[in-house]
């Protein structure tokens, strides 16, 4: 399979993705909801398993194919933390987000298929990027949360079970953004010499860390709530950079780290 | 302000502090000097911070402690690394500054954020802050907090390995050339250093992936399509696709392919070869048919393009390297030998404190190299780095597992 199959892929994705975030609000199709948020995983789930065969790599390289890993993980938690939290917001913003990654995989793809170059041939790149997706999908559902958080502050009706789910999925969303943090130094060593260069991207993935941080440990007291939860889109904003904006800055036209042309 | 217990404000006005002494030692005594911590250097003064840190447990109690080990002096500490890091991923870093650069970036020292006297303090507080808050809690040591345990200790022994050893931290690039043996390097001011250890050469291989076609005016050099150049990725699996406006078929692939006098290629392994392919692309408004042969060249062969029309031609990239590997020896001035090692990129060499890497060859002859490059990386704090690591790893794992547990007690807004 190639990326020329990708429309008979995304579009049944997108219908059954669309069609479970509208159809959960009303108690009578809350199960088909649930049913065709499955049917899309699945869809999508095996578009990526074809592209894996079909180019004889992970998919897991061009920007393009992240946003594919990306959109699969969005659904799936949004789907895995419906069922445990029960918020159905979460269901259909994450399908919708997830939707709107496929949108631009097919109106911008940056797909070129493009041979993995030495350094990126490591046991290392698998892990070292599904766990990083894994965790951007987590924080973004954190920060879908927080944005939902600061509009009930305004009406000064603070949500506690809001609050506690933030605070898990951030713990879980930031465990992983560490491990894959921490197997990009061990890599870094081995393919480059040194586990930190603070290399642009390393930099930002560092920034992104400490902003992640401070919400972690902010919320261990209860001052100035409302910056508190500030902290998490603007993190979020961060991580943004860490992940896209980092290939466009000036001081990264040298980084070892951007490797989509 | 200034009243115990001490909050942000407080905390806010004592890194605001911090950083404009940084700033003016800055000004005065210029970037922060890394090599002045080498060995034994370094050694001294980790050992004054572990024992700063371990008398501050007698003063666990005071007021002050409780401050400087506390959330809010943390959270404003690792707020002030945010901010420079920022900066640090906004504005070009170099590794050396130009001495004619009288800019203000450059006098400030923040094209250096790593040598910035804020940065370099502000990491020692850090150490220093995050350390007595390890005493503070590992003092009534519970067996419950090893979450705890594991994030912060492990993150203050990387912080620790990582500030204080990178002084210590030595690379070099080493060139050797096929059936040689060498021990020489260059250092950055260009002077010749012997090393303890030495490197013979035996073979430099190469394997290329299939290169890409494009379509190129001729008489401009532009690829095809000029808004959006598209690649036609040779592949015997999927022989046909396009370029702009034309239908491309793959006829024929050879990898290792030696021109014939009649301009049609031959497979031969040897080194002086190059991918070729014969294609045929057909216009999709005029039906117009061309075929023939395409060849990227190299510094033994020619290439060979295919022309079109008067205007266009179909032109093949030069191969992207798919792995690259030295046969090497190497000798020790202590009498160590490791034969046959096959030296690739991820893969290194350990030799004692130093590692050799598989690094770059001759960019222009590709597989022709004649040499290959090696680095030598020399860490010996390397250790406790990868201690730190593994002890963050399991804390991160312990975060996932337990998510926050303690959700009782803070969502009691
Ligand atoms: C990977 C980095 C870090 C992680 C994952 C992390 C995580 C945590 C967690 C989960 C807690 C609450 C757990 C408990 O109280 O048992 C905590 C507490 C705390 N952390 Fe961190 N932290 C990190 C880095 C830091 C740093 C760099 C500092 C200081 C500069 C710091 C200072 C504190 C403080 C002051 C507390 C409150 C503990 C107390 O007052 O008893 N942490 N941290």
């Amino acid at each position: 399979m190639t990326w020329n199959e990708f429309l008979y892929f995304a579009i049944p994705a997108i219908i059954c993705w669309l069609g479970a975030a509208s159809l959960i609000y009303n108690k009578k199709t809350e199960r088909i909801s649930e049913i065709l948020m499955i049917i899309g995983i699945l869809i999508f789930g095996a578009f990526i398993i074809g592209l894996w065969i079909g180019q004889e790599r992970p998919p897991l390289r061009t920007i393009g194919e992240t946003r594919l890993w990306y959109s699969f993980f969005l659904a799936l938690i949004g789907y895995l933390t419906f069922r445990h939290w029960k918020y159905k917001w979460l269901l259909s913003f994450s399908a919708i987000v997830a939707c709107v990654f496929v949108c631009i995989n097919i109106f911008k793809p940056e797909i070129h298929s493009t041979n993995l170059m030495p350094a990126l041939q490591s046991y290392w790149f698998v892990p070292h990027v599904t766990v990083y997706i894994l965790s951007y999908s987590m924080l973004g559902a954190a920060t879908i949360a927080a944005c939902i958080q600061l509009n009930k502050m305004k009406k000064h009706e603070t949500d506690p079970k809001l609050f506690a789910f933030m605070d898990n999925i951030i713990y879980v969303g930031f465990g992983f953004l560490m491990l894959g943090l921490l197997m990009g130094a061990v890599w870094a060593k081995e393919a480059w010499g040194h586990y930190w260069s603070w290399d642009p991207k390393e930099t930002w993935a560092f920034v992104t860390c400490a902003a992640y941080l401070i919400y972690i440990h902010m919320r261990l007291q209860n001052k100035a709530p409302r910056f508190t939860v500030w902290v998490l889109p603007i993190a979020f904003v961060l991580l943004m950079i860490t992940w896209i904006g980092v290939n466009y800055l000036p001081a990264a036209q040298n980084s070892i780290h951007t490797y989509s042309n | 302000m200034w009243q115990f217990p001490w909050q942000y404000k407080e905390s806010i006005a004592f890194v605001v502090g911090i950083i404009i002494i940084g700033i003016l030692l800055q000004l005065t005594v210029g970037k922060f000097n890394f090599y002045l911590l080498s060995s034994p250097v370094n050694l001294i003064v980790g050992l004054g911070i572990i024992v700063l840190i371990c008398l501050s447990s007698i003063k666990r109690k005071s007021l002050f402690f409780q401050w400087f080990s506390g959330v809010p002096f943390s959270v404003t500490l690792i707020g002030g690394l945010l901010i420079l890091g920022i900066i640090m991923g906004l504005l070009p870093q170099v590794v050396r500054l130009d001495p004619h650069d009288n800019s203000f970036y450059s006098i400030l020292g923040i094209r250096q954020i790593t040598s910035f006297w804020p940065f370099v303090l502000i990491y020692f507080v850090t150490l220093l802050s995050l350390g007595c808050l390890i005493v503070r809690r590992l003092i009534p040591f519970r067996l419950s907090d090893y979450a705890f345990y594991f994030n912060h200790i492990g993150l203050w022994i990387l912080l620790f390995a990582a500030g204080l050893g990178s002084a210590d931290i030595k690379r070099f690039v080493m060139h050797v050339q096929e059936g040689e043996a060498e021990w020489r390097v260059y250092s950055d001011n260009q002077d010749i250093i012997e090393l303890p250890i030495a490197i013979q050469l035996n073979d430099f291989y190469m394997e290329e992936y299939p290169p890409k076609l494009a379509i190129i005016n001729r008489h401009t050099g532009d690829m095809q399509p000029v808004e959006k150049v598209e690649y036609f990725d040779i592949d015997t699996k999927r022989p046909v696709g396009k370029i702009a406006n034309w239908d491309i078929e793959l006829k024929q692939y050879i990898h290792e392919a030696i021109r014939n006098s009649d301009s049609t290629y031959n497979e031969v392994h040897m080194p002086g070869s190059s991918p070729a392919a014969k294609v045929k692309a057909t216009n999709r408004e005029t039906g117009e048919e061309s075929e023939g042969w395409v060849c990227g060249g190299n510094v033994a062969q020619l290439y060979m393009t295919l022309n079109l029309d008067t205007t266009y031609c179909v032109v093949m990239t030069q191969p992207e390297p798919k792995r690259f590997l030295s046969y090497i020896d190497v000798f020790t001035e202590d009498g160590d030998e490791y034969k046959g090692v096959e030296l690739e990129v991820n893969k290194p060499l350990k030799v004692g404190n130093w590692v050799i890497y598989q690094y770059g060859y001759d960019n222009m002859a590709g597989k022709m190299s004649t040499y290959s490059s090696m680095e030598l990386v020399y860490d010996p704090w390397i250790y406790p780095a990868y201690a730190g690591i593994i002890l963050l790893a399991l804390g991160s794992i312990c975060l996932l597992w337990k998510g926050n547990k303690k959700k009782d007690t803070t969502n009691d807004i």
